[in-house]
C-alpha cells in the first residue's frame, strides 16, 4: 500500500486543469507551433488518432488536418474502406439521416428502448476507473440517449440520477451486484468474458482497491481482486437461461444483454444466448481496452472483433434469428469509420470504451493498472487516488464526451450520405459497399 | 456438542473397513498433517534486479532556461501556495531529484507524455534509440525487454490498455488461440483451486501391456516425466562453457526438466545428473556408459543408422536431434522406423528451415506425418527454435510439439546482449553481464521459467484445457488469422482470392 496522496487544493487545481487543457490543445490544433509527440500512439491508435479524438472532443468537429478515420495495424478496419456513390448519387448534405438504434427486437413485453446514436458506452468499473469518469460518460449518456455500463465493480451511488441511462453489469466476480441497481437499471449485462483477457475474468490490482472501492464491492481494501472465470453457476445455455431468469424476476422490465468474447464457436455462443433469452449480444474483440490484463491474453486469445461479426451475423441468418436480436461490437472500435465499418459487416451497433477514455484525455500509456506508482493514471481517468481523480472533473469530462459524439454521429451520417442511405439500419451486413485495400492502408 | 463429538470414537457400523477408530480431533489433525505435506508443483520466483543497466525506454530533454522561466513565473504567480509552486507534473518521479527538472530522471519515466503535453515549449519525451537497437529483426526490443521484465520479477505481466500491435503478423502471430466462455478449469486452475498439469512425458508411450505367461509385466515403458513442456537447450558456442552451463543445470534441476549440453562440457564440468542431456556425436556414441550421476537421457547430436543400433536397447533414454534442412521428414520417418522414440526438431534462432519455412507449418507436418502413420503417441516430438515470447509457448505445442526447446530467451533473461548474427545457431556473439555469478543466473532463469508456467496456465485456462499434454497438435484450438480473414472478408471486393 502507498502513500495516501491529499485531495489537491483549489488552487492546484486550478494550474493543473489549466496546464492539461491547454495541453490537449495545443497539439489537437494545426495553427499550434507544436508538432504531435514523438512517443505518442501505436500500431492501433496511432498519434494522428488520438490528436484527432482530442481534436473532435474540443470542437465538436473531424479535423482536416489529422487522419481521424484508420490507425495503421495492418489489418481489420484498417483496411477497409467504403465504396462511396458518385457526387450526384450521394444523399445531399442537409438530408435527413437516421442513425437511431432499437434495441429491443425480440418483441416481448420488456423495455422498448431506441437510443439516439448507434453506440454506448462500455463497461468500466468503479476502481479501474474514477466516479468522475463514470459520471461524464453517465451524464454524457443521458445527454445523447443512449447508454454506458457499470462494469463489475458496483454502482456508485451518484450514478442513479443517471439510472435510465446505465447499464448494470453482472460478471463473474459480482462485485457489487445489489438488488437495487439491477432494479434501477433499464439493461442488465452479464459479462461472460473481456475481449482484452478472454477466458480469464476481472483484474483489479491491490493498489487501486482502496478502502472506498472495496467498500463497494464487498471486499478487503488493497487486496488484488481477480474474478473467478467462468461463472460458477453457469456451464450450458441451459444454466445461462436459469442466470437470466434469475435478473428478469428481480427486474421484470429490464431488457438482457449478454457480453461475450470472440472464440472460435463465437457464432453459436451468440445464437445460444439468444435462445436463452438475450435481447442484446455483445462480442467484444480480443483488440479490446482494459484497466489491467495479462499481456499474452491480448491478442493471442480469440479473434479480433473485425472477424467475428460477420461470423455471427451470417449464422443468425442461417438461423432465422437475426432480426430479433440486436447484435453490439466492441473491442477495438476506435472511430465512427470503425462504427460504419463494424455495422457494414453484420453489426447493429457498437460499444465505445478506450475512446471515450482518449477524449478525456488518455494518451494510452498503459500504466492504467497502477502503473510504477501503484496511483493508477497521471491523467485522472484509471485511478481512484484522491488527488489524481480531481483532474478529470465531471462537468468537463462530460462536455468533452458530448463534443465528441457530435462529430462520431456527423461523420457516421457523412458516411451513410455517401453511401445513398438514409438509415444506419440500411448498412447492417451490407459488405458490397466495403472494399478491402489489400495495397495498403484505407 | 462439537467437542463432545471429537471425543467420542465413532460407532462401529456392521462394516468394520469403514470404521473410523479415531476421535475426530485426532483425525482431523492427521488429515492436516497430510494435507501440509501435499505440495503442488510449483516454481520459486523471487524478484532478482538486473546486473546490468537495461537500456531505459524513454529519454526526457528539459530546456533549462524554459524551465527556470516557469518556475519562476509560478513562483510569483502562486506565492504562498507552496503544494502549486511544488506539484510536478510526473507521478513517476522523473522530475523529483534534489534538482527537479534541471536533472530529471528518465529511467522513471513511463511515456505517459503528461510532461510534454502540458509543457510542449521545454518538455520533449522520445524513445531511447538504444532500447529499440537491441534484438533484431525476430528477437525484437520488445520480446527483450518483456523477458527482462519476466526474468526479473517472475510474474506475469500485466498491463492496462488493450493491444497496441499490428492485426496479424507472421510467424507466431499469424495463430490465435481459442477459449471457452463456460469451460472449467480455467481460471480456478489458474490460481491454484483446481490443478491444470504442465508434465510431458518423453520417451514411447507403451500402446499396450504385454506380460509374460505367468503375468508379469514384459517391457515397463520406457520414458520419463518431466514438470514443464520446454527444455533448455545449448548455449552458442561462446558461452558453452564456463558459468553458463552450471546455471542451466542448476536450474533445470530445480524447475524439473532438462538441459542438453555438449557432452565434453558434462565430463569436463562435472554437471553429469538427472536434469543433464550430454549431446554426443553419433562417433562417439560409445561414450553413453560412462554417464552416471543418474542421466536418465542422452542426446545423438544427428542420425546416423549405425549409431542408433548401438544404444536401441541401452536403458537411457535416447533422443536423436535432426535439423530442419534437406529432406528432413523422410529422415524422421526413417527414425520412427528404426524405433527412434524422442526426435528433437531444431530449426534456426528464427524458427526457419533452411528452406525459409517456419517452424508452425514444419511442426504441423511432421505431427501429423506421424498421426498419419499411427504411431504420434510412441514418439515425443521436441522442437527447438524461433521461441522468443511465452505465447511461442502454447503455440508450438498446439501445432504439434510435445515440448519445446529454449535458447536465446535463456540468455537475455540473464541479460545477455546479442550481437551478429542471431539467425544461425551458435553464430551469435554474446555477452553477458560482468557481474553474473551463479546464485543470481539461476534465478533469473527460475523466474523466466515460471512466468511463461504461469502464462501457459493463462492460455491453458482459457481454453479450459486441463493439461498440457491434451494441448498437443490440438490445431482444432488454433484460429488462423488467415483462414478468419478469408471467412469474413471473402466476399468483400478487393480481398486478394474473391470479393465481387
Amino acid at each position: 500500500m502507498g502513500k495516501e496522496w491529499p485531495k489537491p487544493s483549489p488552487k492546484l487545481l486550478e494550474k493543473t486543469h489549466h496546464l492539461m487543457h491547454d495541453g490537449f490543445h495545443q497539439r489537437a490544433f494545426p495553427d499550434t507551433r507544436y508538432d504531435l509527440p514523438e512517443a505518442l500512439g501505436d500500431a492501433r491508435w496511432t498519434d494522428e488518432l488520438i490528436a484527432s479524438t482530442w481534436y473532435m472532443a474540443e470542437t465538436g468537429k473531424c479535423p482536416e488536418h489529422l487522419n481521424y478515420k484508420t490507425g495503421k495495424s495492418g489489418g481489420g478496419f484498417d483496411k477497409l474502406a467504403f465504396k462511396e456513390l458518385a457526387p450526384e448519387q450521394q444523399l445531399s448534405a442537409d438530408a435527413e439521416v437516421d442513425i437511431t438504434l432499437a434495441l429491443n427486437r425480440r418483441g416481448d413485453e420488456r423495455v422498448k428502448r431506441t437510443i439516439d446514436v448507434p453506440w454506448y458506452g462500455g463497461g468500466m468499473s468503479y476502481g479501474s476507473v474514477s466516479v468522475n469518469v463514470m459520471m461524464s460518460r453517465a451524464l454524457n449518456a443521458k445527454k445523447w440517449n443512449t447508454l454506458m455500463s457499470t462494469g463489475e465493480g458496483g454502482y456508485p451511488p451518484q450514478l442513479y440520477e443517471c439510472a435510465e441511462n446505465v447499464i448494470t453489469q453482472v460478471a463473474t466476480g459480482y462485485f457489487g451486484v445489489e438488488e437495487k441497481s439491477i432494479q434501477a437499471a433499464p439493461i442488465i449485462e452479464f459479462k461472460y468474458a473481456q475481449g482484452a483477457k478472454p477466458g480469464l475474468g476481472g483484474h483489479l490490482l491491490a493498489t487501486k482497491a482502496g478502502e472506498e472501492v472495496a467498500k463497494m464491492r464487498g471486499s478487503v481494501p488493497f487486496v488484488s481482486l481477480f474474478s473467478p472465470f467462468p461463472f460458477h453457476s453457469t456451464y450450458s445455455v441451459e444454466d445461462h437461461m436459469k442466470h437470466l431468469d434469475w435478473i428478469k424476476t428481480v427486474n421484470p422490465t429490464a431488457m438482457m444483454s449478454v457480453k461475450v468474447s470472440t472464440p472460435h464457436d463465437v457464432d453459436m455462443v451468440a445464437v445460444g444466448s439468444y435462445y436463452a433469452g438475450a435481447h442484446i449480444v455483445h462480442l467484444d474483440g480480443s483488440f479490446g481496452g482494459t484497466g489491467a490484463a495479462p499481456e499474452i491474453a491480448k491478442k493471442n486469445i480469440a479473434m479480433p472483433i473485425e472477424l467475428a461479426i460477420p461470423k455471427v451475423h451470417k449464422f443468425m441468418q442461417d438461423e432465422g434469428i437475426r432480426d430479433n436480436v440486436t447484435l453490439i461490437a466492441s473491442g477495438g472500435v476506435r472511430t465512427a469509420d470503425d462504427i460504419a465499418k463494424a455495422i457494414a459487416l453484420g453489426a447493429d451497433g457498437c460499444v465505445l470504451g478506450t475512446s471515450d477514455l482518449v477524449a478525456m484525455g488518455c494518451t494510452r500509456c498503459s500504466n492504467c493498472e497502477g502503473g510504477p506508482s501503484g496511483r493508477g493514471c497521471p491523467w485522472g481517468l484509471t485511478t481512484t487516488d484522491a488527488e489524481l481523480q480531481e483532474w478529470v472533473q465531471q462537468a468537463w469530462g462530460a462536455d468533452r464526451l458530448d463534443k465528441y459524439y457530435t462529430a462520431l454521429a456527423d461523420r457516421l451520417k457523412e458516411i451513410l450520405r455517401g453511401l445513398g442511405l438514409s438509415s444506419v439500419g440500411d448498412l447492417r451486413g451490407r459488405t458490397d459497399l466495403l472494399r478491402y485495400m489489400a495495397g495498403g492502408e484505407a | 456438542m462439537l467437542a463432545k463429538e471429537a471425543d467420542r470414537k465413532s460407532a462401529s457400523t456392521d462394516d468394520e473397513s469403514v470404521t473410523i477408530q479415531l476421535p475426530l480431533a485426532e483425525q482431523a489433525r492427521l488429515n492436516r498433517e497430510r494435507a501440509d505435506q501435499y505440495h503442488r508443483y510449483h516454481i520459486e520466483a523471487t524478484e532478482t534486479e538486473d546486473r546490468q543497466k537495461y537500456p531505459r525506454r524513454f529519454n526526457v530533454k528539459v530546456g533549462k532556461v524554459g524551465l527556470a522561466r516557469l518556475l519562476f513565473k509560478e513562483f510569483f504567480k502562486y506565492f504562498g501556495h507552496w503544494d502549486v509552486v511544488f506539484s510536478r507534473p510526473c507521478t513517476y518521479g522523473v522530475f523529483s531529484g534534489p534538482v527537479g527538472g534541471f536533472s530529471p530522471r528518465p529511467d522513471l519515466c513511463v511515456g505517459c507524455l503528461r510532461c510534454e503535453i502540458q509543457h510542449p515549449e521545454f518538455v520533449k519525451v522520445t524513445h531511447n534509440p538504444e532500447l529499440a537497437s537491441l534484438g533484431d529483426s525476430y528477437m525484437t526490443s520488445k520480446h527483450i525487454a518483456t523477458i527482462d521484465e519476466e526474468a526479473r520479477k517472475g510474474s506475469v505481466p500485466v498491463r492496462g490498455q488493450g493491444f497496441r500491435g499490428r492485426f496479424g503478423g507472421p510467424g507466431f502471430d499469424q495463430m490465435f488461440t481459442d477459449m471457452s466462455e463456460i469451460v472449467r478449469p480455467s481460471r480456478d486452475g489458474i490460481h491454484g483451486r483446481e490443478l491444470i498439469g504442465t508434465s510431458v512425458d518423453l520417451g514411447s508411450k507403451p500402446m499396450r501391456l504385454e506380460f509374460t505367461a505367468d503375468g508379469k509385466l514384459l517391457d515397463g515403458p520406457k520414458m520419463m516425466t518431466i514438470q514443464v513442456p520446454f527444455v533448455y537447450t545449448a548455449p552458442p558456442d561462446s558461452v558453452g562453457t564456463g558459468i553458463v552451463p552450471e546455471i542451466l543445470a542448476e536450474a533445470a534441476a530445480q524447475v524439473d526438466t532438462l538441459v542438453f549440453l555438449p557432452e565434453s562440457t558434462v565430463t569436463a564440468q562435472g554437471l553429469a545428473s538427472p536434469n543433464v542431456v550430454p549431446m554426443i556425436a553419433p562417433s562417439k556414441i560409445g561414450n553413453i556408459e560412462s554417464h552416471g550421476n543418474g542421466t536418465r537421457m542422452v542426446e545423438m547430436t544427428y542420425w546416423n543408422p549405425d549409431a542408433w543400433k548401438q544404444v536401441k536397447e541401452h536403458p537411457l533414454l535416447v533422443s536423436v536431434r535432426l535439423p530442419f534442412s534437406g529432406d528432413w521428414k523422410s529422415t524422421m520417418m526413417e527414425m520412427v522406423d528404426q524405433g527412434v522414440s524422442i526426435i528433437h526438431l531444431v530449426s534456426d534462432y528464427h524458427g526457419e528451415s533452411d528452406d525459409g519455412r517456419f517452424v508452425m507449418d514444419l511442426y504441423q507436418e511432421a505431427h501429423f506425418s506421424l498421426v498419419e502413420k499411427g504411431c504420434r503417441d510412441e514418439v515425443t516430438l521436441l522442437g527447438t527454435g524461433g521461441i522468443a515470447g511465452a505465447d511461442h509457448l502454447p503455440k508450438a505445442i498446439i501445432t504439434g510439439m510435445d515440448a519445446v526447446g529454449l535458447d536465446l530467451p535463456l540468455l537475455i533473461a540473464m541479460q545477455a546482449r546479442l550481437n551478429g548474427d542471431t539467425k544461425s545457431r551458435g553464430a551469435a556473439e554474446v555477452k553477458l553481464p560482468s557481474k553474473l555469478d551463479k546464485e543470481w543466473g539461476v534465478q533469473r532463469i527460475l523466474n523466466l521459467s515460471c512466468s511463461w508456467r504461469d502464462q501457459l496456465l493463462e492460455i491453458l485456462g482459457a481454453m479450459g484445457v486441463r493439461e498440457v499434454r491434451r494441448l498437443r497438435g490440438e490445431t482444432g484450438r488454433a484460429m488462423w488469422c488467415g483462414h478468419l480473414e478469408q471467412e469474413a472478408f471473402g466476399d468483400i471486393e478487393g480481398f486478394p482470392g474473391g470479393g465481387h
